[in-house]
């Protein structure tokens, strides 16, 4: 039976998990609650987080990023309406996440630290450039999100380090992202095939984008010589299915119960191009709402 | 450890083991079994009870974490033996069969109703519903009743602002 420590600051926290070195934190418990239950973790202490939400809790604009607390839950990035406007990627990963009880619980700290490979909030964050503060014993440092995942279900966090927050662009007039997923199922599902994709688009062309792909790697992957394709050219179906043929190439999916190695890499290559397009029409203001299809096939009207 | 909570409006001060999840408090410490022990694992939602208002799946909820908030469960929904309004349309519309998935999908309907007081949709209603499943009715009557609802607390709302007993129509 695992005892449960209660810190009320981070600096307390911190020092709890220098002194147990068996303990685990718990911040909405989705995932370390699961874990301990079916056995894939043990935990000789639990950490309990939750007396840090207000202080760790919310998403605010500063400075033309996001800055969001790492106890925010996942359902406060769904129902938060002007990052959808301004980080649509974010907004719609949340959106399927889990589902309404999940999202109540689990907090986007958790999700990033857990460091699961098809896990939702990743793909999202990385194509809009995010980073996450990591405090521990010796101060904060930040550092790039991509940076963060190590491995399944590792990450690059040194004991007793937490992750507090993470930092991501807001985007303006001319960006655009999006996150589109294959699941077996709809809800309760952990995606198959995540793909975020976003461009920054001026005079017309594409000046910036980047792709990135969840579930289909040993961590959550940004495909640059894909996204590289695009750039420099106004949106172009040949060359969004190029970059997805070249995403569908860099990445190296595991055969499991939500797909085939080769089954996912056909559906990244199918994922790219569409979500290329939606993060273009977006960035161009002909596609406006808060949310895509999940699987971004549009209708004839472009909606 | 001692666990201070209320729950269905009562204070409730119990020990339990320090790494109870919120589930096992409600039935093995307090005998309240009408929250289903369904998978354990957060996916079926038969587990559903309310925190401060918003729906969790109490199986993977830490009940440490809950100490000094608010829980109801399906006991405290109706009032003095009388089913509320969520209750009373499954009745109405069949929406239970074997009944293993009711407590928790009248939980997650009350707290969908509570985020969504303006009109509502069957799209909305099956978005709001995908954490819970239900092996045997199917979800048609199930999103009937709740559509039933939705339709009477318009019409509450327009008798509220002078509109008459009728319910509105569009």
């Amino acid at each position: 039976m695992a005892d449960v420590l209660t810190p009320t600051s981070v600096a307390d926290a911190i020092s709890m998990l220098g002194a147990h070195p068996g303990a685990h934190l718990v911040a909405g418990g989705t995932d370390v609650m699961l874990d301990l239950r079916t056995g894939r973790s043990h935990a000789d202490s639990l950490i309990d987080l939750s007396r840090l939400s207000s202080q760790l809790s919310g998403i605010r604009a500063e400075g033309g990023r996001w800055r969001i607390g790492a106890m925010t839950t996942i359902r406060a990035l769904e129902d938060d309406r002007e990052l959808a406007r301004q980080a649509p990627a974010i907004g719609e990963a949340a959106t399927v996440l889990g589902s309404p009880q999940i999202r109540t619980m689990a907090t986007i700290g958790g999700n990033l630290a857990h460091g699961t490979p098809s896990a939702e909030m990743p793909p999202p964050l990385l194509v809009h450039d995010a980073s996450v503060e990591l405090v521990g014993a010796d101060g904060t440092r930040t550092i790039p999100l991509a940076d963060l995942f190590v491995g399944p279900g590792r990450t690059s966090m040194r004991r007793p380090e937490i992750l507090t927050a993470v930092v991501c662009d807001a985007t303006d007039g001319g960006c655009g992202s999006v996150y589109l997923r294959q699941t077996v199922r709809w809800a309760m599902d952990l995606a198959g095939v995540g793909v975020a994709a976003s461009v920054r688009v001026v005079d017309g062309r594409i000046e910036t984008a980047r792709i990135a792909l969840g579930a289909v790697h040993p961590v959550p992957l940004l495909v640059p010589l894909a996204s590289a394709v695009v750039v420099g050219h106004s949106y172009d179906p040949g060359l969004a299915r190029e970059a997805g043929r070249l995403a569908a190439e860099a990445c190296t999916p595991i055969t499991d119960a939500r797909g085939s190695s080769d089954y996912r890499r056909r559906v990244v290559a199918a994922l790219v191009p569409r979500a290329l397009r939606i993060a273009w029409l977006r960035a161009t203001g002909q596609f406006t709402a808060d949310r895509a299809p999940i699987n971004g096939v549009l209708n004839e009207e472009g909606r | 450890m001692r666990l201070e909570l209320t729950i269905n409006g009562d204070p409730v001060r119990r020990d339990v083991a320090p790494d109870s999840v919120l589930l096992s408090v409600l039935r093995d410490d307090l005998q309240m079994v009408g929250t289903k022990w369904g998978c354990m694992t957060g996916d079926c939602g038969a587990c559903t009870v309310l925190v401060d208002g918003s729906p969790v799946v109490s199986c993977l909820q830490l009940a440490a974490q809950v100490g000094g908030h608010s829980v109801t469960t399906i006991e405290g929904v109706a009032e003095r033996g009388v089913l509320d309004q969520v209750q009373a349309a499954f009745v109405r519309n069949g929406a239970a069969q074997c009944g293993f998935c009711t407590p928790g999908m009248i939980m997650a309907v009350e707290a969908l109703l509570d985020r969504h007081p303006g009109p509502v949709d069957e799209p909305l209603v099956r978005k709001e519903l995908e954490g819970n499943l239900c092996r045997c009715t199917g979800y048609n009557k199930i999103i009937d009743a709740v559509l039933e609802v939705a339709d009477l607390r318009a019409g509450d709302r327009a008798c509220e602002h002078g509109h008459g007993g009728e319910p509105l129509t569009s």
